[in-house]
């Protein structure tokens, strides 16, 4: 149920971030994931969760708004993907949760890293 | 893992991912900034949805009401001028902001500092050229009180409450997020800027350069030929006179000797504006305009017809508006980053331009020597150069440091071979937007022509039409004068040849109310052989003549003309030369079905028409077949391509009327005309055979002729088309190229009679490709079809208009 709570409230950070113009905000909330939950099992894919729907959720919010179909297109042909619209909305995600992935990963790591030398 | 290991793999997986957040990789942009979902590239789902609205803009004095149409068109209301202005400036931002910037990056020399090395090459030669120079000192000789001064400060406060706005709500448009820069802060010199890259896309001229290295290669005598001042086919001039003063032109008695030197020195900067990236260079202008009196007019009232052609791109180069205000009731088009109506109408009079096309670049090899060390000899004393330096910022590279050296005649464009200035109307400064505001203004051709007499560069044929039933055309612009010398190609730079100032404002190309009833130009030589004033070559500074020709043709004819008169001759694709040349070759050739399909052939170069695909394979293989052993043998250094328009002059004129001539032999043996162009046709029906198959009917020109309008940014997926159309560099239409990316960017028909004003530009009225508004107008341009051009009251109550209200 903490786990639950922790990325809802992840999620919100994210996205207020992301609002704001610090789209960075998913790392450092899966940062902040892998340093305190203790198990990697959970503090990554919760990091990429949270990545993932800190960026997705804002695009979704638009598409329901103001709908993206035009502007996905014209992002794939400014890429250079002709008009596949598709190509923008799957690389705009994958960059939210590689964010969350792999700042939750390198919280992990440093905190099994780090772990042994606190202890002693 | 060992964590060790682990931890290592997470922190190159995370510096992976963030260096590519933050800084991209490869192609691709800063993905953190340009991908975020709410801040980034996207926003420009949100930028294209456009509802009414109240906002609050620093700077103005009084509420604003900004009426949108529901194509885009725009129109202001202000209750003062200064709200007029700052209200235009905001609007022009909220739609064009990117394409402002880049224009004012591209005159100013700082597009290297964000695309890179590209731009390296054109941002060396406009700071050398000087575009920035001129802005500073036109602002500079502003009075505090000048009108254009005004409407220049208060122009860039609206569009910089637009970039703070954008800024504030994390909303900046796509492609600087894409690009990762942030647009600095408006200037009134950007403007003047912009309109500095106007006239040099207009008025700079590197023909005597070219000049130059035809006189080498294919000899003086020949250039001398071939190239001529007065045109040698027959053209149709607006300004037929009295003239003030005897003819003075003669023609070129003797072409100077080009040295390897200046050879060198035109091989040099002729090879570097050749090399600027597309759409960065000159690309020169060709325009239609004409005007009929009201009493030539089925309404009674004058007509009066505009189309510029130029670069079409999307966005336009064109934005359409009407602003009303205290001192300005005007509706047009404007070039977004200046605050004025370039072409339109006011409530009394309506003009368009075409461009003028006379000499306005001179080029001088100053004379140095090795004792006298950063210095020219000059009215004949030494002289030091003075020099101006620049540094270009360049992305992912680093900054270029530049010095220009000036002389008295203007930069030093090149120190290879021979040090060559140039002598640039375009650097003269020209209040044109002062002008325009005066123009905006004019109640009558009296206030129309006054306005007007301040206009240096570039020259433009302005036509007017009023409600009075008057028409005119006035050909403003700085006409430059030299003592004497060989203007057509480089000349010494010791002084004996410099400019000496322009021909008096009473004397420059004009007409009003001619008897005829008719004004046109279409970039033709606006005046006869018996034009007391050198202008320019005929074969490199003015248009052939075949759009002139066609005009005239159709507005000479007896009877009434309507407004729909007026868009069918814009739209019109009768090629003139075709007219003149068919009947001779049908008398060349022997029968066949290609020639059955000629003989049938109204001259139109219509997409269905394989006569069409014929004709032009033909004139191409017509002037392959007479002039291509020449640039063979001789080694020219020029493009045949290049010089097309000249050699097809003289082409024409031989056929016509010299069909013996000298040219045509070959091989040691005797030829004319018709032999030449047996050959030619045989040629022809071999390459379009090979090409389409053995039917000629199948050879339609929609195969051959494409249009295509290119994103500014060179996005080509964010292009239009191509698509087969219409047209040819000789038509009304005008379709250059293929495919064609040049033609006309608006298209404006008056009927003071009727009251009817319409018009139609081939985009949108925003630089968004996600708008509805990004290239909405292109289909109903195609078709040839026009839009109202609304009073700001009407575009209120017309259906689906939006309406946003400024508020200080």
């Amino acid at each position: 149920m903490k786990v639950v709570a922790a990325v809802i409230l992840g999620v919100l950070i994210s996205v207020a971030g992301v609002l704001v113009g610090a789209w960075w905000a998913p790392f450092v909330v899966g940062l902040v994931f892998g340093i305190v939950e203790p198990r990697a099992r959970v503090a990554i894919p919760a990091g990429a969760f949270v990545g993932l729907l800190g960026w997705a959720l804002p695009l979704a919010a638009a598409q329901i708004r103001v709908g993206l179909a035009p502007t996905a297109q014209s992002l794939a042909a400014i890429m250079g993907f002709g008009h596949e619209a598709a190509i923008p909305i799957v690389l705009t995600c994958v960059v939210g949760l590689l964010l969350g992935l792999t700042g939750a990963w390198l919280g992990s790591a440093g905190r099994s890293f780090l772990q042994p030398a606190i202890s002693r | 893992m060992p964590s060790a290991l682990n931890a290592l793999a997470a922190a190159i997986s995370s510096a992976a991912v963030l260096y590519a957040a933050f800084f991209g990789a490869g192609p691709l942009p800063a993905l953190g900034t340009a991908f975020n979902p709410a801040t980034g590239a996207w926003t420009m789902a949100a930028d294209a949805v456009i509802s009414s609205e109240t906002l609050h803009l620093a700077g103005l004095q009084q509420p604003v009401r900004v009426t949108l149409e529901q194509d885009g068109t725009s129109h202001i209301v202000a209750q003062t001028d200064h709200d007029l202005f700052l209200a235009t400036g905001y609007v022009h931002a909220r739609f064009r902001l990117f394409q402002m910037d880049l224009l004012r990056r591209q005159g100013e020399g700082r597009l290297s500092e964000v695309v890179g090395k590209a731009a390296l090459d054109s941002d060396r030669f406009q700071l050398q050229l000087g575009l920035v120079r001129t802005a500073q000192f036109e602002w500079s000789a502003l009075a505090p009180d000048n009108r254009s001064r005004l409407a220049l400060v208060a122009y860039a406060q609206g569009v910089n409450d637009r970039i703070a706005q954008v800024e504030a709500d994390h909303q900046l448009p796509a492609m600087f997020t894409l690009l990762g820069y942030q647009p600095k802060p408006w200037t009134p010199i950007d403007s003047l800027i912009v309109k500095g890259d106007m006239t040099y896309t207009l008025d700079f001229s590197d023909t005597p350069l070219v000049m130059a290295l035809l006189d080498k290669s294919l000899g003086p005598e020949l250039t001398a030929q071939w190239f001529p001042i007065l045109p040698p086919n027959p053209q149709s001039p607006y300004d037929p006179g009295p003239y003030p003063g005897q003819p003075t032109v003669a023609p070129i008695a003797a072409m100077a000797q080009v040295t390897d030197a200046e050879a060198t020195a035109a091989a040099d900067v002729y090879q570097r504006l050749a090399a600027l990236p597309p759409g960065m260079g000159t690309t020169g202008g060709a325009s239609n305009n004409w005007a009929v009196a009201g009493g030539k007019s089925a309404s009674g009232g004058a007509l009066l017809a505009g189309d510029p052609h130029l670069h079409l791109t999307l966005p336009s180069i064109w934005f359409q508006l009407t602003m009303d205000s205290p001192g300005y009731h005007v509706s047009g088009v404007s070039f977004p980053g200046t605050p004025v109506v370039a072409i339109g109408h006011n409530q009394h009079i309506a003009w368009s331009e075409t461009n003028g096309q006379n000499q306005a670049t001179f080029f001088y090899e100053e004379k140095e020597d090795s004792a006298h060390p950063n210095q020219y000899f000059w009215n004949g004393s030494w002289q030091t150069y003075k020099s101006v330096s620049y540094d270009i910022p360049v992305l992912g590279g680093s900054t270029e440091h530049l010095t220009v050296k000036l002389s008295v005649h203007g930069p030093v464009i090149t120190e290879r071979g021979q040090t060559t200035s140039v002598w640039w109307a375009g650097n003269i400064p020209s209040q044109d937007l002062d002008v325009l505001l005066g123009v905006d203004q004019a109640s009558d051709f009296q206030g129309f022509r006054t306005a007007l007499r301040d206009w240096h560069a570039p020259s433009q044929n302005f036509v007017y039409a009023d409600d009075k039933g008057n028409i005119g055309l006035i050909s403003a612009g700085y006409y430059p004068q030299i003592a004497g010398g060989q203007p057509w190609l480089p000349m010494p730079g010791t002084g004996e040849y410099d400019v000496t100032g322009t021909i008096p404002y009473d004397n420059i190309p004009q007409a009003y109310d001619p008897p005829g009833g008719v004004v046109w130009s279409a970039n033709q030589r606006q005046v006869t052989a018996d034009y007391p004033y050198y202008i320019g070559t005929a074969s490199n500074f003015f248009n052939p003549g075949y759009r002139a020709n066609e005009i005239h043709r159709v507005l000479s004819q007896a009877g009434k003309l309507s407004a729909a008169d007026m868009m069918a001759l814009q739209t019109d694709t009768r090629d003139y030369l075709a007219s003149e040349i068919v009947p001779i070759l049908l008398q060349a050739i022997p029968n066949s079905p290609s020639k059955d399909l000629l003989t049938n052939w109204d001259y139109r170069m219509e997409i269905n028409s394989p006569a069409a695909t014929i004709w032009w394979t033909f004139w191409q293989s017509y002037l392959a077949a007479t002039f291509d052993r020449y640039w063979h043998s001789r080694d020219v250094t020029v493009a045949r391509s290049e010089v097309n328009g000249a050699l097809g002059q003289d082409l024409e004129a031989w056929t016509l009327g010299d069909p013996t001539n000298s040219v045509f032999t070959y091989g040691g043996s005797s030829h004319t005309a018709s032999d030449v162009m047996q050959i030619a046709f045989t040629s022809t029906v071999s390459t379009l055979t090979k090409q389409f198959g053995a039917d000629p009917n199948t050879w339609t020109w929609g195969k051959v002729h494409q249009r295509v309008i290119e994103n500014l940014a060179q996005v080509s997926g964010l292009n239009y088309g191509p698509r087969p159309d219409r047209g040819d560099a000789n038509t009304p239409l005008a379709a250059p190229g293929f495919p064609s990316s040049e033609g006309p960017s608006w298209r404006m028909v008056v009927d003071w009679g009727a009251g009817t004003f319409q018009a139609i530009y081939p985009g949108g009225q925003s630089e968004n490709p996600a708008s509805p508004w990004y290239a909405n107008r292109v289909d109903t341009w195609f078709n040839g079809q026009y839009a109202a051009m609304l009073t700001a009251d009407a575009a209120t109550s017309a259906s689906g208009s939006k309406t946003w209200s400024l508020q200080p």
